[in-house]
């Protein structure tokens, strides 16, 4: 239903309750788009700290971050942890796996060609979701949660989980932002990404940096699977299919850029309920995509890209 | 020294990791076949010769909800009729070799599994076949192209797989516009006026169930205010419902895979959004309670072939659901017997033909076949027959309420075998 039959819908409703239902709608629909976008902004911040600091485009990030669901799953349902405390673990476990995985794949590919790694991470993402088939079988998985309330906001309805997910991503936000301007290591981190060789000598130890990189980058992922899985569901090929949404969304921000990347992901994520819900359903996908190629036919280096500093 | 150490340990682990992806990738990738230990079981009574037979199915992705599930009822069923004694054909006893390959519901996959069966591991009957937009775009292709191939389709429903009129491909499952009318119909004498529609839509097996359901609804006097859409891999319905939240509905219809329509369930009941609600998804109970709570689902309709309803049929879908629960631990999806009796329909046609290798025969065989009494769906028979002059076999039409947690059965729909029968065989598709 196109945004003609809404405005068709709309004069033939009397009265007052004619802007009620627009207001409504576009009310819902944002709602919508910032939960969404929360999500979108747990998975970009891990590949926004890979690729800012590593340049490597880490294909296969989206389909760890699902294993995180999936150790999520596990420790809540076979192990009766609670549901914050099943997603530490799953950050814990993560983390390590992202360290394996810089320090086994990816280190002695620095300073080969940008293919090299390009094809590693895409081998990565099939090893990593054959081993989620292997394990847990094809099927989805929902993460069932006590949260199944639903709240009102000036007639916007939440799912408390989705709230949540809100909720965490700003706090997680702050705490990056925090962490990468007012620490050492998030300094550190921060004068990598901008000069790896003037950190080099200034005594920097970058091999450090690029692990800690993996291993906080993964960690959020494991965030990110964790809520994916309490509000829709996890399966082994989903990681495929949410990484184009990371990457859609460190592209539209600014490729190494934090707040481009949230930025980005609340921008993707309003662009698919608008369009959605007020164009067509049938090209939710598309037009989201053109909507983000029409921001880089004005900024081609994406909202936040050119003159802001790397992460 | 200490460096080396962890640097092996290090290396180990990722080095464990990989082995599992590679025996996941061969898994995945490669064929599975089943084991024969128990043609071990079995005393040897002259020669026992082996007949392979080949799957064609979504064993991983967002379709193999039903196409696993029919892997299963096809291993199930060949590992009864071997056990049983297997197949005597001509007086020779053929024991049944299942080599199933994986699609992943992708029609350039299926063909190459399908090519990859005919030509490398020399199987003339393929079963399985899922899903519809590979299927109809792939069995028509290889049955045109290869005429001693048969192929049996379960669960796909797209109609022109039995439309076009090719002489070896059967199917079990009637196409998804048999049920459709009857459903519309249902609806507008629910009293449901104004309807939403929001469903998988961009396949064209559920837009041709659709088609059927918006023409008898209409007729019968309801209106369809909204049609908004979901893809196969969408779990997050918010946009849709909330654009068909403002709408003034009296009822919502939701035809699509029921991994999708139980996100459905769940975020209309999230946004307040509480018009009765007509399914067309087929799913099991644990298949919706994976994803929505019964409170979401309590008053919910799903209108479907009858499919796997034990309370309409007989003593032997009791005994296949046990056998099912037995063998894998879960209970069988209602699409799953749609496969398991394709392989009994094989027995009893080789039987017939008295051949395993000239399926022209085999096909007239099948073309004759009365229903088997171990079958599992409630078939309706056409002029005495199994499958109409389309390759066709159709069951009833059945409106299922959930109530108290389970799907129960609400009423019976109009199924209209021979009408539909003729329409089929008539159409130019």
């Amino acid at each position: 239903m196109g945004l003609a039959a809404h405005l068709i819908k709309y004069l033939e409703i009397n009265g007052s309750q004619k802007g009620m239902v627009i207001l409504d709608a576009i009310l819902q629909q944002t709602v919508n788009g910032l939960m969404i976008g929360s999500i979108y902004v747990l998975l970009a911040f891990g590949l926004s700290m890979i690729y800012g600091v590593l340049d490597i485009a880490h294909f296969a990030h989206g389909t760890i971050a699902i294993g995180g669901g999936y150790i999520t799953y596990l420790m809540l349902n076979s192990f009766g942890l609670s549901f914050w405390l099943s997603i530490i673990v799953a950050m814990i476990i993560i983390g390590i796996i992202g360290l394996l995985v810089e320090r086994l794949a990816y280190r002695k590919l620095l300073n080969a060609p940008p293919i090299n790694s390009f094809i590693v991470s895409l081998g990565l993402l099939l090893v990593f979701e054959n081993v989620l088939q292997y394990l847990f079988g094809a099927d989805q998985l929902a993460i069932r949660t006590n949260y199944t309330r639903v709240f009102s906001f000036f007639g916007a309805s939440v799912a408390e989980i989705r709230l949540y997910v809100f909720i965490s991503s700003i706090i997680l936000t702050i705490i990056l932002f925090l962490f990468l301007h007012k620490s050492k290591p998030g300094k550190a981190i921060r004068a990598t990404a901008q000069n790896k060789d003037a950190v080099v000598l200034m005594g920097v130890d970058v091999k450090k940096v690029y692990s800690m990189v993996f291993i906080i980058g993964s960690a959020i992922g494991a965030i990110a699977g964790s809520f994916i899985g309490a509000v829709f569901a996890i399966f082994p090929s989903y990681g495929a299919h949410i990484i184009l949404k990371g990457f859609a969304v460190l592209i539209l921000g600014g490729l190494g850029s934090i707040p481009g990347a949230v930025i980005g992901a609340y921008v993707l994520g309003l662009s698919e309920t608008f369009g959605a819900g007020f164009i067509s359903s049938t090209y939710k996908e598309v037009i989201a995509f053109l909507i983000m190629i029409l921001v880089l036919v004005f900024k081609p280096e994406g909202i936040m890209g050119k003159g802001a500093t790397k992460l | 020294m200490k460096r080396n150490f962890r640097d092996l340990a290090l290396f180990s682990l990722l080095f464990l990791l990989l082995l599992f992806g590679l025996l996941g990738c061969s898994e995945e990738q490669g064929a599975v076949i089943d084991d024969n230990d128990v043609e071990e079981e079995i005393e040897q009574v002259g020669d026992i010769k082996i007949l392979k037979v080949g799957m064609n199915d979504a064993l991983t992705g967002a379709a193999a909800v039903y196409g696993l599930p029919q892997h299963e009822a096809v291993q199930l069923a060949i590992k009864q009729i071997n056990e049983a004694g297997g197949i005597n054909v001509d007086g020779d006893i053929y024991h049944l070799e299942l080599i199933a390959y994986d699609s992943k519901g992708d029609m350039t996959e299926s063909l190459s599994v399908a090519q990859r069966l005919i030509n490398q591991d020399g199987v003339n009957i393929i079963l399985g076949w899922a899903t519809s937009g590979m299927t109809s775009a792939v069995a028509p292709q290889i049955a045109a192209a290869e005429s001693d191939v048969l192929i049996l389709v379960g669960t796909a429903g797209e109609r022109g797989i039995t439309a076009k009129g090719h002489p070896n491909i059967f199917r079990t499952r009637p196409p998804a516009d048999f049920t459709g009318g009857a459903a519309g119909d249902f609806v507008a004498n629910r009293g449901i006026e104004k309807l939403a529609i929001l469903g998988q839509l961009k396949d064209s097996f559920y837009q041709q169930y659709v088609d059927a359901f918006v023409e008898y609804y209409e007729d019968a006097g309801g209106v369809v205010v909204t049609t908004e859409i979901f893809s196969q891999g969408d779990r997050d319905m918010y946009s849709q419902l909330t654009s068909i939240q403002s709408m003034d509905i009296d009822g919502l219809f939701v035809p699509g895979y029921v991994e999708q329509a139980a996100f459905v369930y769940r975020q209309a009941r999230e946004l307040g959004i509480d018009v009765p609600i007509y399914g067309f998804t087929g799913g099991n109970e644990d298949q919706f309670l994976a994803v929505a709570s019964e409170e979401d689902m309590d008053g919910i309709f799903d209108l479907r072939p009858s499919e796997l309803t034990v309370e309409v049929l007989g003593p032997s879908a009791v005994k296949f659901v046990e056998d099912y629960t037995n063998e894998y631990g879960k209970a069988p999806t209602p699409n799953a017997p749609f496969a398991y009796d394709q392989v009994w329909v094989i027995k009893y046609a080789l039987e017939a033909a008295g051949t395993v290798d000239d399926i022209s025969k085999i096909i007239e065989a099948i073309r004759e076949l009365e229903i088997p009494e171990e079958v599992v769906m409630g078939y309706i028979p056409v002029n005495g027959k199994l499958f109409d002059r389309s390759g066709q076999a159709y069951i009833e039409n059945i409106a299922m309420l959930w109530e108290d947690g389970r799907w129960t059965v609400y009423d019976l729909l109009a199924s209209d075998v021979e009408g539909y029968s003729e329409f089929l065989y008539n159409l130019d598709e």
